[in-house]
């Protein structure tokens, strides 16, 4: 029970040995680490994560690496465990010597490993984990993704001011993530004057969601926040639109998945999300992501891809800059960051915390997609705080 | 309202119902308790999925689980349980829950680690109908289990083979000697017990489009406890145990103290009352 997958884990240890046999025939690569949550509860996320950052070493070896040197990636799972993601940083610390690492795991795996990290003068970029104290480990790590209070605030701005809602519900999920949603739900519907009816909290995992819904359907608020991952998350679109819920349904990142779209079929139409990545985004940065990641896996790309996608390209902006692969180099580089075009959205910088600023995406459900729905770029609402 | 929620709790409890009642049926023969039952349950599901790329309709998808699931569970009955008979009930416990583990992580390894969706579709339309206390789904799943738990009282208590149960289950030996060839009364109550999981797991399936390794975690120990409550190898005991559940819980989510006592606590915070106070369960007789 506890490690069905070992076997897994020994072919692609192997795979890494291979990779590094064949590698060091050509020039000596850069080597970067990789966490990812390959199995368990989490490997659905795991293998997006893999399959993006491993599209973003492709596109940069294939042009020619970085100063004349290939990106070697080493990857390795952690089981979105904390205790599993400590062995992994001493072995990428230890073993393999890599000259940063993006941190691609969950929220309590990677506060576990950030301080790790700090202690051993490492760089790392959080991609999607959403806890504050991950960042307040040191100067070394740093996070690409977006905060919990700045994406409900997002998520409470887009009920004031696109949906014109006067009236919400919030259906948390019992986690963390899910009440840091919340609060900045509350405390930005509170300055929008929307007037909050009704707030309960989920546990994980949950699947009947029907007594909630009686009781949402009651009251019909305009807009129903929601917090869940992509399997709560369908359960309530379906169930809801099997009770014949009338308010919109508002989510978050969690939602961010096409396995959502493929399980609540069509009651996931017209359901909005405020999420980290826009499928419609123009910029040539956010289609070589989007293009390039459904031409290579024939599957759809999700927020939790494209996030780790830009953590390791920020690492690769900072080698290129720093000239260097001396980690105090790289980190003094991703420090310096400003205005980097990612797959989420353009950087504008890191602040003395690690944190970023950029905008925040909202999307709808249209035809079995995630499109365009509008954007939040407000200053007072997604920079994040410094300390 | 009040008529939905109702609906609600009624359809957890028929869900809750049928999952244990294979489990209260093994019990009541053997005296095993039956941990991988779960594990048949959450193969019927993944049966279904199989069944539905043939033909999306769930009654079919429903019948060839439980043909699947019903064979599944008389081979694990000749086995895993009948070598064990001779030994103390623990290792067939034991042997039951390493059975159980097996089969999460072979769903895992075979089937990925993914929620799968089951597109299937109910016969006559029923999962379109509409009230305004109760959707299609709900409808679907209470007549299916409706169905199926007035067949397997039927059989109980109306057939010579439910008969057959029942004398094996007072005595072994001398429903031997009074002619009851033990052998195909355990082997047919394996075979049906968990024919009629199969069915559970596929609508179970259906009600949450959604068929994952793991799906018979929460019902291996909440199906125990039920059982417990009912009073094992009870099957009314084990119907009333389970819709005064699945209301019970409906109720608590959304009253204030839902926010302190998460629903799968209820079960078995009665559980531990039961075992307290009337430790052969609210219906069990001694």
């Amino acid at each position: 029970m506890r490690n069905p997958f070992r076997w897994l884990l020994i072919a692609f240890t192997g795979l890494v040995v291979c990779s590094l046999a064949v590698s060091v025939i050509g020039a000596d690569p850069i080597k970067i680490g990789l966490h990812a949550p390959l199995t368990g509860f989490a490997a659905a996320d795991g293998l997006s994560v893999r399959q993006s950052v491993e599209l973003a070493v492709r596109q940069i070896n294939d042009a020619g690496g970085i100063n004349g040197r290939p990106i070697q990636l080493v990857i390795y799972d952690d089981r979105a465990d904390a205790k599993e993601a400590v062995a992994v940083a001493a072995k990428l610390i230890e073993q393999d010597k890599v000259a940063a690492v993006v941190g691609g795991s969950y929220s309590a795996p990677m506060r576990a490993v950030a301080p790790i990290y700090q202690q051993a003068r490492l760089p790392m970029v959080a991609g999607f984990a959403v806890h504050p104290d991950i960042t307040r480990a040191g100067d070394f790590v740093f996070r690409v993704g977006m905060l919990g209070p700045i994406e409900g605030a997002a998520a409470g701005d887009v009920a004031g001011k696109f949906l014109k809602a006067k009236t919400a519900c919030q259906m948390t999920m019992d986690n963390d993530f899910g009440r840091a949603l919340a609060e900045g739900f509350r405390a930005r519907a509170a300055q929008l004057g929307i007037k909050i009816v009704w707030e309960t909290l989920y546990p994980l995992g949950e699947m009947d969601f029907t007594p909630y819904l009686a009781r949402l359907r009651q009251l019909n608020p305009d807009v129903v926040f929601t917090s869940g991952y992509y399997n709560e998350a369908a359960q309530f679109c379906k169930q809801a639109k099997d009770m014949g819920l009338k308010s919109q349904i508002l989510g978050e990142e969690g939602f961010d998945s096409p396995k959502f779209i493929e399980i609540a079929g069509k009651a996931s139409e017209g359901v909005i999300i405020v999420t980290n990545l826009n499928r419609d985004d123009a910029r040539p940065a956010a289609r070589a992501f989007i293009d390039g990641y459904r031409k290579l896996y024939k599957m759809e790309p999700d927020m939790v891809g494209a996030s780790n996608y830009d953590a390791f390209l920020v690492i690769a902006d900072a080698l290129r800059r720093a000239k260097s692969t001396d980690p105090k180099a790289i980190r003094d580089a991703i420090a310096s960051t400003r205005n980097f075009d990612g797959a989420t959205g353009t950087i504008s910088g890191f602040n003395a915390l690690g944190e970023c600023t950029k905008p925040i995406q909202a999307q709808v459900v249209k035809d079995g997609q995630f499109r365009y729905y509008g954007e939040v770029s407000d200053p007072a609402i997604i920079t994040p705080p410094d300390k | 309202m009040l008529w939905q929620q109702l609906a609600n709790g009624t359809t957890m409890g028929m869900i809750y119902a049928l999952i244990t009642l294979g489990l209260t049926m093994v019990y009541g023969v053997l005296r095993i308790l039956h941990i991988s039952h779960a594990g048949i349950f959450a193969l019927g599901g993944y049966l279904a999925v199989l069944a539905s790329r043939v033909s999306p309709n769930l009654a079919f998808v429903t019948a060839a689980a439980m043909l699947g699931c019903g064979l599944v569970g008389l081979l694990m009955q000749k086995w895993l349980y009948r070598p064990l008979l001779a030994e103390s009930k623990v290792v067939s416990l034991i042997a039951s829950i390493g059975m159980f583990t097996l089969m999460e992580d072979l769903f895992r390894l075979v089937a990925g680690p993914y929620v799968l969706p089951l597109p299937v579709r109910a016969p006559f339309g029923l999962d379109q109908f509409e009230t305004s206390h109760m959707t299609g789904n709900q409808l679907v799943v209470l007549i299916a289990s409706v169905m199926l738990l007035i067949a397997a009282w039927f059989i109980i208590h109306r057939t010579r083979l439910g008969l057959a149960w029942r004398a094996t289950e007072q005595d072994f030996e001398t429903a031997s000697a009074f002619g009851v060839n033990i052998d195909r009364a355990v082997g047919t109550n394996f075979l049906l017990g968990s024919a009629v999981a199969g069915a559970a797991g596929a609508l179970v399936g259906f009600y949450y489009n959604s068929v994952y390794p793991t799906m018979g975690s929460v019902p291996a120990y909440k199906a125990m406890a039920i059982a417990v409550l009912g009073g094992l190898g009870n099957v009314w005991g084990t119907v009333v145990a389970s819709l005064i559940l699945g209301l019970v819980e409906t109720f608590l989510v959304i009253s204030p103290a839902g926010l302190i006592l998460p629903r799968d606590s209820i079960a078995f915070i009665a559980l531990i009352l039961v075992l307290l106070f009337r430790p052969h369960g609210l219906f069990g007789r001694r």
